[in-house]
């Protein structure tokens, strides 16, 4: 085979481009293995949001041995912005329903807590979707991570060369914290899911709105950085009504019909992924995080529920992500 | 300047409040239910006790001088690092009336001359000239970052407009400020969402336009309230008198009210819509209560914002 200067070239440049990406992440930079030896993960049904959310989450949760008996629950929904009809935000009748069967299952306290990333207004956000009333009604207290009391924690991983970040009171002593994410594509990460959500813990009040030190330190290593300091003990995805395209704000509604639930965070991102027509060893962070915070191999994850299957047609991402395809 | 008249009960019950929420290093925290003092809530709440006979406006005061950075600059929560931060715009404003304060609040104009969005180093111009263009954004036109080694953003640089628009003299170091105050102006025109208003500073992304949110955009008309003719501050006083009625969410309507009145506009609906609010007292946010106290008292307000109506 002969290879002309112009194939060297180009070949170097490729080379160069992908070990310049895939480079930050070559070396294990966690410091404690977190994976559990096997993740469990339910696949639950449900065509549209409703009061039967209740019963079902009920079942759902059911399938996991979890005891939150005389525990504190922190469900972090993703409550991002509101545009009036579309697909941004986790549904209040999900958080609402969740809320309920934690309660039912014994847990001293529940409470939502969220701090959006773009809206420095969280009680705006709050009333627009449906959030406010619906708490108030159902007497949950709600707590804006923007401007919760802080506590300079170090990081338990060194993706982004950051030392500690100042994290919330309310999440770090949350003695169960559930992940709420809205299952959406992302126009900077691919996917955002329950690993992406937790940006949401980081105060606005402390590093703005957006969060822009994040993105300058690298999304991707902030998600790892931030999942490997701040535990999630449980993942409840709504992927009721998703959202393909350009998200987080502005992608399309994408009936999907599915509610995922897991005990482990990149077995849940796996697993949306996988319903999203993706490759989840394709995502930076899902594939970063199976070094040391959880598990994406269908081997090692006992799937409870409904099968998962990769949808007849995969969601649409932008250009930058359609290596993320199943081929 | 609208005239609207001030429910003297109303503005006594959210004093009461602050005053009964002030903790004992002088500072507020941003929560009812926290004791972590922040500068952001502190500096609304020395805005709106002012000289009222409540609270203890020293001890507020002299919290503010006592966790300012050796830099000049402030922390966003007592303890933080000595890097400091966007609310070093609005503890210079806080502190405007206290003479013994204006040596910290030179070294704060100075830090705030010296800090800019990192668009403003040739290098970040170029990658967002070429390779990153996803956020369309002219990067000549920089303002302020919410911290340091981060872009410019809206709410910030409003801040800092404001703040150093309250200078009397560009002298003793001080003389590029009118051109770092011009630049951070355009900055905010560049950035408008294409259909008026402003949200934190993306105004198109991957060619999709953003939608306005009402309290950036309040915030920057407060700091272009010298600029009614451009047709971006135009299109944002509509934008904004638009939505304003719509609004329950105290934090919204106050900026609202601030910036309409800034503006010339009719407030009076605005203004009681937010005195009605159920039960001012029983809000959480003490920043948002300060807000609403400045608001409901605007005229006052935006003297202490450095506005001229």
């Amino acid at each position: 085979m002969s290879v002309t200067r112009r194939d060297f070239l180009i070949g170097s440049a490729a080379l160069a481009a992908g070990t310049a990406v895939t480079a930050p992440f070559l070396l294990p930079k966690y410091h404690s293995d977190q994976r559990p030896r096997r993740s469990r993960v339910a696949v639950l049904h449900a065509e549209q949001y409703s009061q039967e959310l209740d019963q079902l989450l009920a079942v759902g949760l059911g399938l996991f041995p979890i005891n939150v008996t005389g525990k504190t629950v922190v469900l972090k929904p993703n409550l991002v912005d509101y545009v009036p009809g579309d697909a941004i935000n986790t549904h209040p009748m999900l958080v609402l329903a969740a809320a309920e069967s934690f309660r039912r299952l014994g847990a001293k306290s529940v409470l939502v807590a969220e701090g959006p990333g773009h809206q420095r207004d969280t009680q705006l956000v709050l009333s627009q979707s449906g959030y406010q009333q619906s708490l108030r009604d159902e007497k949950i207290r709600f707590v804006d991570l923007n401007r919760d009391e802080l506590i300079r924690t170090p990081l338990r991983a060194g993706y982004t060369g950051m030392k500690d970040l100042w994290l919330p009171r309310t999440v770090l002593e949350a003695d169960f914290l559930v992940s709420m994410p809205k299952i959406k594509a992302h126009h900077w990460t691919g996917v955002t899911l329950s690993m992406k959500n937790m940006f949401g813990v980081v105060p606005g009040e402390r590093y703005g709105w957006p969060k822009n030190i994040l993105h300058w330190k690298g999304i991707q290593q902030s998600i790892l950085d931030i999942c490997a300091t701040v535990p999630v003990h449980f993942v409840i995805a709504d992927g009721i009504v998703a959202m393909e395209g350009n998200g987080p704000l502005n992608g399309t509604a994408r009936p999907l019909g599915k509610i995922v639930l897991a005990d482990d965070v990149v077995a849940a991102d796996a697993t949306c992924a996988r319903l999203m027509g993706f490759d989840p060893d394709r995502i930076v962070h899902i594939h970063e995080g199976t070094r040391f915070l959880g598990n994406a191999s269908p081997a090692l994850i006992d799937q409870v529920g409904e099968i998962v299957n990769a949808p007849t047609k995969p969601f649409q991402v932008v250009p930058e992500f359609r290596h993320l395809y199943v081929l | 300047m609208p005239t609207v008249t001030t429910d003297a009960i109303a503005l006594s019950n959210v004093l009461a409040e602050l005053a009964l929420r002030q903790l004992p290093c002088g500072g507020w925290a941003a929560l009812a239910s926290s004791s972590q003092p922040a500068i952001e809530p502190t500096c609304y709440a020395t805005l709106a006790l002012g000289s009222a006979p409540v609270g203890d406006i020293e001890r507020a005061q002299d919290f503010l001088l006592r966790t300012q950075n050796p830099n000049g600059s402030w922390p966003v929560v007592h303890g933080d690092d000595q890097e400091g931060g966007w609310v070093t715009s609005l503890a210079v404003i806080a502190l405007r009336d206290l003479v013994p304060a204006i040596p910290a609040r030179l070294r704060g104009f100075h830090w705030l001359l010296n800090c800019s969005g990192k668009e403003s180093n040739w290098f970040w111009k170029w990658k967002f000239r070429t390779v990153d263009r996803h956020v369309r954004f002219d990067p000549d036109k920089y303002g302020w970052p919410w911290f340091p080694d981060t872009v410019s953003w809206v709410v910030p640089t409003s801040f800092a407009i404001l703040a150093l628009n309250e200078i009397p003299c560009f002298c003793g170091g001080l003389e590029r400020i009118p051109l770092r105050i011009d630049c951070g102006i355009q900055m905010l025109f560049d950035r408008a969402c294409p259909g008026g208003g402003w949200n934190a500073g993306n105004g198109v992304v991957y060619g999709c336009p953003m939608a306005p949110h009402v309290d950036d955009t309040a915030i920057a008309l407060l700091a272009l309230s010298d600029r009614g003719q451009h047709p971006v501050v135009q299109s944002a006083v509509q934008y904004l008198e638009r939505v304003a009625p719509t609004l329950t969410a105290p934090w919204s309507l106050a900026w609202s009210i601030l910036a309409l009145a800034a503006h010339r506009r009719p407030i009076a609906t605005l203004h009681d819509s937010l005195a009605a609010l159920s039960d001012l007292s029983s809000i959480e946010g003490t920043g948002t209560l300060a807000l609403a106290y400045l608001a409901l008292d605007y005229g006052r307000a935006l003297s202490a914002f450095g506005v001229t109506v």
